[in-house]
């Protein structure tokens, strides 16, 4: 069954420095299936960013839809929870506080919402720390609360935007298999968008490739690797496959595009 | 080398440190003595400058007659009638003009004209509008407190994160909802800032304003005892002040970190 249907989707910035506007996505066409863990890799300023905000309804397109359920996507709302890359948490909540925000906005009662929030803020291995303010916890923690925010809600589809991006390799690398590990337990959908082709490999069940500006999809490509994963299995000869492909495939977008020669 | 320079200068620094509070207590307490001496023994004439130990005797005797009492409490009134409406709507309207740019544009300079202008002279007009009783000077508190809280509230609000509004937004959050959730606990921090600066000014011009037109405060016993060359005294009431006014900003630090522990232990 067809979730999330995102269809011939297309997103200029008017405001841009030229006149004509900054095309950020054209044409953009794909669907994510229940329960799908989906990863999209492209270019830097490819658009991915904008695609989420698109979906989460934070921006609006200016042609083509997008729809959860079979319902149109026009408000944002707790259906869609993002994840982002600067944690967006609120400094002056502590983490519990902090998941408990978007429950808040549901208009949960107090007690409810502090018992729900209580298990989500243990099942991403913050109990000790449920007191603490942001600034209090390293990067990787802090995700986690971010992550158990969106999590509480019981968003239909969980949209994530570079979320380990702004954390150094090793951590990137156990946050992924934590997620997975919580992914495994309820299999919520997943849209999780990196520009690391082994994140995007490592996580997905499907990926999508993106092209450099204005964005679009190149290809989709399914991973059959057995799960539960292990951190080693980036070092299996099917891993490097992927590897090879994605990076072949997003070698090709940079170089035509000369997009290599702007830094981020 | 480096080491040994680190080493050596670490203690020194800290020991600095510790020394602070016992340095800034010796040199009050000469200072104390010295003026204790200089005035007591006549070296300057003790009808002007007084001395700690006969200030002292004037504050028993002027709290033990209930007129310090009376006198503080009629400011205190004053300030208390003025200053809270000045919060309240200091922090609505810096609200409104951070929000709404055109509200902004039209007010601004209006704003840093009154900002930067002596409240006092504002006295006489405000007489005649208000009339010579407490109205007056309860008009002075709110207007001179109100300027850098509107300043503050709308500094803040522009300040605010914009990942703190987008992620209450991504949930589904209206308008009232990312004020409340977002935006206001986001400038609390300068909202208080603007308050402790609003306190500071409220209460100079409310002193000044008791001096002008008054019949009760302490402004106006620092008139009435500047009249008659009685330097004890207005020692005492400057010394009231500004104990209410140290106490103010006291009490809105403890404030603030209860609100804003987050910036707080930083």
């Amino acid at each position: 069954m067809s979730h999330l249907v995102v269809e011939n989707l297309r997103l200029a910035y008017p405001n841009a420095a030229d006149h004509g506007g900054f095309l950020a996505l054209e044409d953009v066409n794909f669907q994510i299936g229940d329960g799908e863990f989906v990863t999209i890799v492209g270019p830097s300023g490819c658009g991915k960013s904008t695609l989420l905000m698109l979906i989460a309804a934070l921006l609006k397109p200016n042609t083509g839809s997008i729809s959860l359920n079979g319902t149109p996507v026009a408000t944002p709302g707790p259906d869609r929870a993002l994840v982002f890359q600067d944690f967006a948490l609120l400094p002056w909540r502590t983490v519990l506080k902090n998941v408990e925000l978007g429950l808040e906005l549901k208009g949960m009662g107090a007690e409810e919402r502090h018992e729900v929030a209580r298990k989500y803020v243990s099942m991403v291995g913050l109990r000790a720390f449920e007191n603490h303010y942001p600034h209090q916890l390293s990067g990787g923690m802090r995700q986690r609360v971010g992550i158990a925010r969106a999590l509480s809600v019981a968003p239909e589809i969980l949209l994530m935007d570079e979320p380990f991006g702004a954390l150094d390799a090793q951590i990137r690398q156990v946050m992924g298999s934590e997620l997975l590990r919580i992914w495994e337990r309820d299999r919520k959908t997943i849209l999780f968008v990196t520009h690391d082709i082994d994140e995007a490999i490592y996580l997905a069940d499907r990926v999508i490739v993106m092209s450099a500006s204005p964005g679009r999809v190149v290809r989709e490509i399914k991973i059959p690797l057995p799960r539960p994963r292990g951190l080693d299995i980036r070092n299996s000869p099917e891993f490097a496959a992927f590897r090879h492909e994605i990076w072949t495939l997003l070698e090709e977008q940079v170089r035509s595009s000369g997009s290599w020669e702007q830094s981020e | 080398m480096t080491l040994a320079i680190g080493t050596t200068r670490r203690p020194a620094l800290s020991l600095r440190r510790a020394a602070r509070p016992v340095i800034g207590t010796a040199a009050v307490a000469s200072f104390l003595i010295l003026w204790q001496i200089v005035g007591a023994n006549e070296i300057i004439r003790s009808d002007l400058i007084s001395y700690p130990s006969e200030i002292a005797e004037t504050f028993v005797a002027m709290s033990l007659s209930g007129e310090l009492g009376r006198n503080v409490l009629a400011t205190l009134g004053e300030f208390v009638q003025g200053f809270i409406p000045a919060c309240l709507f200091g922090i609505a309207c810096g609200l409104a003009f951070a929000l709404s740019r055109r509200l902004r544009y039209l007010t601004a300079p209006l704003f840093a004209a009154l900002y930067s202008a002596p409240m006092i002279a504002f006295v006489p007009i405000i007489v005649v509008w208000f009339g010579v009783g407490r109205d007056s000077k309860i008009a002075m508190v709110f207007l001179a407190g109100v300027v850098p809280i509107i300043i503050n509230t709308a500094t803040g609000v522009n300040e605010v994160s914009e990942s703190w509004v987008r992620a209450v937004r991504a949930f589904g959050a209206g308008k009232w909802q990312i004020i409340t959730k977002a935006i206001l606990p986001g400038a609390l921090p300068a909202v208080m800032a603007g308050i402790r600066l609003g306190v500071g000014r409220a209460i100079v011009s409310l002193v000044a304003a008791e001096m002008y037109v008054s019949i009760l405060g302490i402004g106006r016993l620092i008139q009435v005892y500047s009249n008659s060359g009685r330097a004890a005294e207005i020692f005492v009431l400057v010394g009231v002040v500004s104990v209410f006014g140290l106490g103010c900003v006291m009490a809105l630090r403890s404030l603030e970190r209860y609100l804003a522990p987050w910036r707080a232990e930083r």
